[in-house]
């Protein structure tokens, strides 16, 4: 599976990762609208650099999540996880109900609020380039190689090292995206702390598809239950209705 | 005027009115219409329209589980109201949700794009079939025993069992479905709602609010066509809630007590407050209304009963719907004008509806007397157009029509056009300092709030040319720019002197004034000299001069600190090379010095120099 590892230390904050991601795929300038969020984001910033006090550029995008949230909930199938690691979208599928959105740990998906047909927007990890064996437009455009590509085990492997080279630099030493939510194909190594990019603070390692599960399983023998239930039901008070009317004197009520 | 009149003219109006809002909708887009955002794609529409309206209709499986299934034929003249109700309630549903969803035309995706382990797709599923059963459910209704479809009447009724235990099924998943909806949002739902029985919950609460709803409109119905209420059976009704009410509530206090979340009601936040007016709507005051016999016996007890279930009920979609989602979103909204107008013309709609169909087809034992209906009264006439308008019930209909028609015009009149041009932030223009020159501020957006002088600052920066200084800075729903956006030197570690040890012992951002001047802007040059508080620094009788010590680099203060006296040296003993850098450094540092300098260009962290050892001349 395919992954990005971005490493906040090296990040210089030069845009140039937004810049080709506009670039690709064509999107317009953006102004804050309404809408929009504090973090860059929106259906014409697919990524964004959030920038914290002291020098810090986080770069913001789709986290491409192992088991997605927003894969799970889509009633009409729109979003799709692919074998290589992105999490894609269908124009043609949507329907327009959001809730990717709300489903979604990290608040990435965007909506084209001001359109009249308006669909969901968001990173794909240039699924087509990837298809083609080539990096994605924004790690390609990275000067520093803050921010690069590969296969997610390799990544693991190299940010491993470079916390193990580096005692002390990292943020408790950890490697954002590994675990939580069932780990996400964009990868974090930062010194400082960045669960600010989730609703969350303190996200769970359990993927989020798995609180609906459970509930989604109990659909059939709900559904079959309560229909005997039902039967059941009118069978006997019917049978006790009937006794009784059969044990009453005559004179009574029907 | 009667009061059906005067109530059905309102409903017309406000009809119009949401088909203005409707029209805009559709023509602008959802984001100038709506205030919905990125970070709350839900809103009011959902929370009400189709969370809210698919529990409202659940008076019809209640009513009919305990007709055709608990076999209680004394509830008979209430299935058929309920019914109906449901069946308009879920129609509405569906045509609420044609407004709220981006794509409307391809509503039926679910049907054929199946997707087995959404919530969401269930629920459109079994809302899907449910609409249609109920539809077959309360058509032998209009189609009357002497009509000419009676054959197909008494096929449905033949049918009518199997319908009933299909409703009940399905509005068992559904009612439970829409609560599975919010199961994947942990992160994001209070914990005060959030819990992994929702689905459970949201079934046994839809029981509730279902005999409460039949309740309303029942005493709402005989209100309006001053018919004789069902007290007596409204009370058994409301009997069967205080149980139902009461199983509810200790599944909702045994659940809240299991996840250890008891404590949120207590802790004062917004959160608590709404569980606290939310549970004594829906728990509290209705089981204390319903349980005396006398109060439930009373029209007065239970129109206050039946309206605090069904609000409450109401009031816990919403919530769970997005509005306990708010404060982890850090989201602010409150729907707009447009979106209250679709919904309430929505409800409206399906009311008028309803008043149609029991005016027209035998939904009571008794069809209530039609106010335009009266033959004997004479044609009216209109003074104002000078016409005669025709019989009662075209001139009710011309009337109907033309608020009908003024609503919408007057709707699409006052519709707020200027938010087309929402460009950029328009919800937060450049005002002048609210109350006075300073303000307080969350500078830093750390919430260490500090008191900042506004008026200092544009005087400053260039007087009014110098507000995009700091306002409109292009940063998405920011009003203005963190301080630390200007003040880049501020917490930064420099070489001899880091800022934030000395910050947070000085009281963090209250502490400024401890080292800069009060009315100055806080930089390093207006910094207090550090021995103005390390007055132990320098020992009496050092060779450092440090008159103008205002904390400099590690650097600055080797050279400041060196170099001065080289000079004076120099000119003393008559060597000139002395000041010069290759008589401390050679060679090989200076590439150290022009990486340090370089880096410091470029705007990074600089490295740590570490000083070669001087040699003794």
């Amino acid at each position: 599976m395919k992954a990005i590892l971005t490493d906040i230390t090296k990040c210089i904050g030069c845009f140039k990762c937004v810049k080709a991601c506009k670039e690709t795929y064509d999107l317009p300038g953006d102004y804050p609208r309404r809408w929009t969020q504090n973090d860059g984001l929106s259906a014409l910033n697919w990524t964004s650099i959030v920038i914290k006090p002291d020098d810090h550029f986080i770069r913001k995008q789709c986290r491409h999540c192992i088991e997605p949230a927003c894969v799970s909930v889509c009633p009409v199938g729109a979003l799709k996880k692919t074998k290589e690691g992105p999490v894609i979208y269908d124009n043609d599928k949507c329907m327009g109900c959001r809730y990717c959105m709300m489903a979604c740990p990290y608040g990435i998906p965007r909506y084209d609020w001001d359109q009249r047909i308006p669909y969901i927007r968001k990173c794909i990890m240039c699924y087509d380039r990837i298809k083609n064996g080539q990096q994605p437009a924004c790690t390609a455009a990275c000067p520093e190689e803050a921010t690069i590509f590969g296969e997610r085990d390799e990544l693991i492997a190299i940010a491993r090292q470079r916390i193990l080279d580096n005692p002390g630099k990292y943020y408790q030493d950890k490697i954002w995206g590994e675990h939580e939510v069932g780990g996400t194909c964009v990868l974090y190594l930062s010194d400082i702390d960045l669960s600010f990019l989730s609703y969350d603070r303190k996200l769970d390692n359990e993927p989020l598809p798995h609180t609906t599960e459970a509930a989604m399983k109990a659909v059939p023998p709900v559904f079959a239950g309560m229909g005997a239930a039902m039967i059941g039901l009118h069978w006997v008070i019917g049978r006790r209705m009937k006794r009784e009317q059969e044990n009453k004197p005559k004179g009574g009520s029907e | 005027m009667d009061r059906v009149k005067i109530f059905k003219l309102i409903l017309w109006i406000v009809t119009g009115l949401g088909l203005s809002a409707a029209i805009a909708r559709f023509a602008f887009g959802l984001g100038v219409t709506t205030n919905l955002s990125d970070t709350t794609p839900w809103g009011f529409w959902i929370g009400f329209d189709v969370v809210s309206g698919v529990a409202l209709a659940a008076g019809g499986f209640v009513i009919t589980a305990t007709v055709y299934i608990m076999r209680k034929e004394e509830f008979h003249p209430i299935v058929k109201p309920a019914v109906l109700t449901a069946f308009l309630g879920y129609i509405a549903v569906i045509v609420g949700l044609l407004f709220d969803l981006g794509l409307p035309w391809n509503i039926w995706h679910p049907v054929v794009q199946w997707q087995h382990h959404s919530a969401l797709f269930e629920v459109a599923w079994c809302v899907m079939l449910y609409t249609t059963v109920l539809a077959l459910e309360f058509s032998p209704v209009p189609l009357e025993e002497t009509s000419r479809y009676a054959k197909i009447r008494s096929f449905l009724m033949r049918y009518r069992l199997v319908f009933v235990i299909l409703g009940i099924m399905l509005s068992t998943l559904h009612q439970s479905s829409l609560g599975s909806l919010f199961l994947i949002m942990p992160f994001k739902l209070h914990p005060l709602w959030y819990t992994p029985i929702l689905p459970i919950m949201f079934f046994i609460s839809a029981i509730a609010l279902g005999l409460m709803m039949v309740t309303f409109e029942s005493l709402f119905t005989s209100w309006l066509y001053r018919r004789k209420a069902e007290t007596p059976l409204l009370a058994k009704l409301g009997k069967a809630a205080v149980w139902v009410i009461a199983i509810y509530a200790l599944v909702r206090f045994i659940d809240l007590g299991a996840r250890g979340a008891l404590g949120y009601i207590f802790a004062g936040s917004f959160e608590s407050i709404m569980f606290i007016v939310e549970a004594s709507m829906v728990i509290i005051i209705p089981l204390i209304l319903l349980s005396i016999p006398r109060t439930r016996h009373s029209l007065k007890g239970l129109w206050a009963a039946s309206l605090l279930v069904v609000l409450g009920i109401v009031f816990n979609r919403i919530n769970v719907a997005g509005l306990m989602m708010t404060s982890a979103t850090g989201s602010h909204y409150v729907p707009s004008l447009s979106e209250i107008l679709i919904s309430a013309s929505v409800v409206s709609a399906a009311v008028l509806a309803f008043l149609f169909a029991v005016e027209h087809f035998k939904v009571w034992e008794r069809k209530p007397i039609d106010p335009e209906a009266k033959v004997e009264k004479l044609p009216e006439f209109d003074r104002a157009s000078n016409t005669w308008l025709g019989r009662p019930e075209v001139a009710a209909r011309i009337k109907y029509s033309l608020a009908f028609v003024l609503a919408v015009a007057v709707g699409l009149m006052f519709w707020p056009f200027d938010r087309l041009e929402s460009r950029g932030i328009q919800d937060t223009p450049v005002v002048k300092a609210r109350g006075g020159e300073k303000l307080i501020i969350n500078g830093n957006r750390n919430f260490d709030l500090v008191l900042f002088k506004h008026k200092m600052h544009e005087d400053t920066l260039g007087g009014k040319e110098s507000c995009v200084k700091c306002h409109h800075m292009n940063i998405p729903g920011d009003k203005e720019s963190g301080c630390w956006q200007c003040h880049a030197d501020m917490n930064k570690y420099t070489d001899a002197f880091r800022h934030d040890w000395h910050a947070s012992p000085s009281g963090g951002n209250l502490g400024c004034v401890k080292c800069h001047e009060p009315d100055q802007p806080k930089m390093a040059l207006t910094a207090s000299e550090c021995n103005e508080c390390h007055k132990d620094l320098i020992p009496p009788g050092a060779a450092i001069k440090v008159e103008d010590y205002t904390a400099p680099g590690y650097v600055d203060a080797m050279h400041g600190s060196c170099v001065e006296c080289h000079k004076e040296k120099a000119a003393a003993l008559d060597k000139p090379k002395l000041p010069q850098c290759t008589t401390c450094h050679d060679q090989e540092v200076s590439d150290s010095i022009n990486q340090a300098i370089a880096a410091k260009h470029e705007g990074r962290k600089s490295p740590w120099v570490t000083m070669p050892e001087i040699e003794e001349n």
